[in-house]
């Protein structure tokens, strides 16, 4: 008797250990690829999914799994899932009618109702205004495309929001549905020289921020990580522009000005503190070193 | 005598026995049941019933100067379980329908639709649209073949009601008169909850008209139709049981791509219809009993299409749902007035002074049990009692009291009434 009941809880271990959730996937928005076994797929509504497979969602898509046939979750940020890492979306909640009744009511008669004079934030959140749907985090067009070699230089953006945290991510060229680089960010820049060691000189990324639980930000703007060769060729073509009787200093900032037109802006920021530091007395220098610095959140 | 002293003796400094539970059920017991056979009891709650009904036939509608009966017009306690308490919100997705959004896409693109669909075998199809006037010639011609082609397809029209009792009928078409037809009509006001379906209209001749949902049931599974069937004339409560997202659901870019696999078209219901879960589009969307609002200003929550998908997923579980007659409902408001009129007339003549304060508590804890009682019987056994009567007496049996009292001493001077209550008793 004792064997029988230790085979059974046995048993029944082995049974729950392999009890694999079955995935369907409702609906999808977007560019959305099934792995199933090796086989990648374009993904069909209605198609079952077992727990083994991967979906992957590029920027901008979205889609809808349900598991077990009843609990329904929804994947919006871009990426690639094993579906196998859903088990808490399967569960569902097992509160009977009567046990919610008791719940509500009890909720019900014990919370605050509260009142417009009282609770200003709970009141004063609806607007009366058409809202045009842009997403709240804003990166200036001026870092539509950065060139990049090294040296000190953030990727910053403005959010009208108020969240405490940004979702930065960074995206090679050739796939756009999973970020290679993320980070949790506290203040709205991120250094590049946070991540400057996992990229490659020659190669082209992407970049992104976006608020955490919401849509990933569509706007990708572009990190040209270019290699010492290339700069010092064109730094080198910008220096023999300037004319033979021109000071250092002039020569410092003129090559700022023609790097920063060329998106080179770690360089060109380099460059215009070089011209400030040979020439203190400069108005000219300063303000625009300034100018730079506040433009693009220098500190 | 000595041993009966010891034994006093020893009572005097045995603890005190505690009060039972039982003890006080017995209390409570005695307070509800000692004037439940008094006469005066009886016909108080009689008197509650007299005034709900003398109160009902007031001719004039009052209901305007009245915001509490204009916002509870609409009210059924059920709804509650849907919007507050997670009934079916966990069900499945209904496996013999499929949805199929025709968005605002042309007769053209509809026609391409339906003949795409079509190729993958579904058993019936049905479009829930309306096309009231002549477009460009050859997109009217395309939509008319597929009209003609498919058997199995079945398209909305309206009925439209006239004469004095609105039973006399003309069929509206609208500009296609090809293919088969059944009526999209919906038995309500344009504001109010669609609560029932009238599966067959019939006229004053006595001539039955299926309605969309029945049309495409008849077609699906003439089992459950024969079931429908025995229910001609009768109004029917639609037991929702899926919000859009339990329905399966394709975009017109998953058919004309095949997005989607080809077994939610098989062998299927397939339910071309307008739909939008945006809650600023009002298009073809009413309210239901699964309004995340049960009661006071709210949005329209479904689109006609579910609705119909839902009919259809109720006739084929043949899960209907019973309603309690009216006689039933009366007899239960009266039992329970009755028993609150007995611990009431008991706290009134007794304990006067905590009469207010026990009625109301018995009136609150009673209507939670009470809705508690209701919303169960609907959710566990899909039959319906309406709970609001009942609620109604508990809520009039403490004045009628004071009337009662006033009356029964009246009575009791002049005809020599026997009664419990006296002259200025308190």
């Amino acid at each position: 008797m004792k064997k029988l009941s230790i085979f059974i809880s046995l048993l029944a271990v082995a049974l729950s250990v392999n009890a694999q959730s079955n995935f369907l996937l409702y609906s999808f928005k977007g560019n959305v690829l099934v792995v199933e076994n090796g086989t990648e797929s374009k993904a069909k509504v209605g198609k079952m999914l077992n727990s083994n497979a991967t979906v992957k969602v590029a920027a901008g898509g979205a889609a809808t799994l349900i598991c077990n046939e009843a609990a329904m979750f929804t994947i919006t940020k871009a990426g690639t899932y094993a579906l196998n890492k859903f088990g808490d979306s399967c569960k569902v909640s097992s509160s009977s009618v009567s046990a919610n009744y008791v719940k509500y009511v009890w909720a019900s008669m014990t919370k605050d109702a509260g009142s417009p004079g009282s609770n200003r934030k709970a009141f004063m959140n609806t607007v009366g205004a058409v809202r045009r749907s842009v997403y709240p985090v804003y990166i200036d067009p001026k870092l539509d495309t950065v060139n990049y070699t090294g040296g000190e230089f953030p990727l910053s953006w403005t959010c009208y929001c108020e969240t405490k945290t940004y979702n930065f991510a960074l995206f090679e060229k050739e796939d756009l549905t999973k970020p290679f680089y993320t980070a949790v960010i506290s203040k709205q820049k991120i250094p590049i020289t946070d991540f400057s060691a996992k990229l490659t000189p020659g190669k082209s990324y992407f970049w992104t921020c976006s608020m955490p639980e919401t849509d990933e930000n569509e706007d990708l703007k572009v990190l040209n990580y270019v290699s010492k060769e290339a700069f010092e060729e064109v730094l080198n073509k910008f220096k023999s522009q300037g004319l033979s009787f021109e000071a250092p200093a002039e020569q410092a900032y003129r090559t700022g000005f023609m790097l920063e037109d060329a998106h080179f802006l770690a360089e060109a920021y380099q460059y215009y503190s070089k011209a400030v530091s040979l020439d203190k007395e400069n108005v000219l220098y300063l303000s625009t070193l300034m100018s730079f610095k506040k433009d693009y959140e220098i500190k | 005598m000595s041993h009966q002293e010891d034994n006093h003796h020893e009572d005097h400094h045995k603890p005190p026995k505690k009060k039972g539970i039982r003890h006080h059920a017995r209390k409570v017991h005695g307070r509800v049941t000692k004037y439940l056979t008094e006469r005066d009891t009886l016909f108080a709650t009689i008197w509650v019933f007299i005034f709900i009904f003398a109160l009902s036939q007031i001719p004039l509608n009052l209901g305007i100067m009245n915001p509490i009966k204009l916002g509870l017009k609409d009210f059924d306690f059920n709804d509650i379980t849907y919007s507050k308490l997670g009934k079916k919100a966990d069900t499945i997705l209904d496996k013999r329908i499929t949805l199929v959004n025709i968005g605002y896409e042309d007769r053209e693109a509809l026609s391409l639709m339906i003949d795409k669909v079509a190729t993958y075998g579904p058993k019936v199809m049905a479009l829930d649209a309306l096309f009231d006037e002549e477009r460009e010639p050859h997109k009217d011609s395309m939509l008319n073949a597929t009209f003609i082609k498919h058997k199995n397809l079945v398209v909305a029209r309206q009925l439209l009601l006239i004469g004095k009792e609105g039973d006399t009928v003309i069929s509206d078409a609208g500009y296609f008169k090809t293919g088969t037809q059944a009526h999209v009509n919906l038995f309500t006001d344009s504001v109010s909850s669609v609560r029932y379906i009238e599966p067959f209209f019939i006229d004053h001749a006595g001539k039955a008209y299926n309605a969309f949902s029945t049309e495409i049931i008849k077609l699906y599974n003439p089992e459950a139709y024969q079931k429908l069937l025995k229910k001609k004339g009768k109004k029917l409560i639609i037991n929702y049981s899926r919000k859009v997202d339990n329905y399966w659901v394709l975009e017109f870019d998953n058919i004309m791509n095949d997005g989607y696999d080809s077994s939610l078209i098989k062998d299927r219901i397939i339910l071309f219809g307008y739909i939008n879960t945006n809650k600023a589009d009002l298009t073809d969307k009413f309210f239901t009993p699964m309004n995340e609002r049960f009661a006071g200003k709210s949005i329209p929550d479904m689109n006609g299409v579910v609705i119909h998908a839902n009919i259809i997923s109720m006739a084929l579980d043949k899960s209907y749902i019973k309603k309690v007659p009216l006689w039933g409902t009366l007899l239960l408001a009266f039992v329970v007035c009755w028993l609150h009129m007995s611990f009431f007339v008991h706290y009134y003549l007794e304990s006067h002074i905590w009469f207010h304060l026990a009625a109301k508590i018995a009136q609150v804890l009673s209507g939670i049990f009470f809705i508690w009682l209701g919303i169960y019987l609907y959710d566990r056994y899909r039959l319906k009692v309406d709970m609001k009567l009942t609620i109604v007496t508990i809520l009039m049996a403490v004045d009628v009291i004071y009337f009662y009292e006033a009356w029964a001493v009246w009575m009791h001077k002049k005809f020599n009434y026997k009664t419990v209550f006296k002259p200025h008793h308190h």
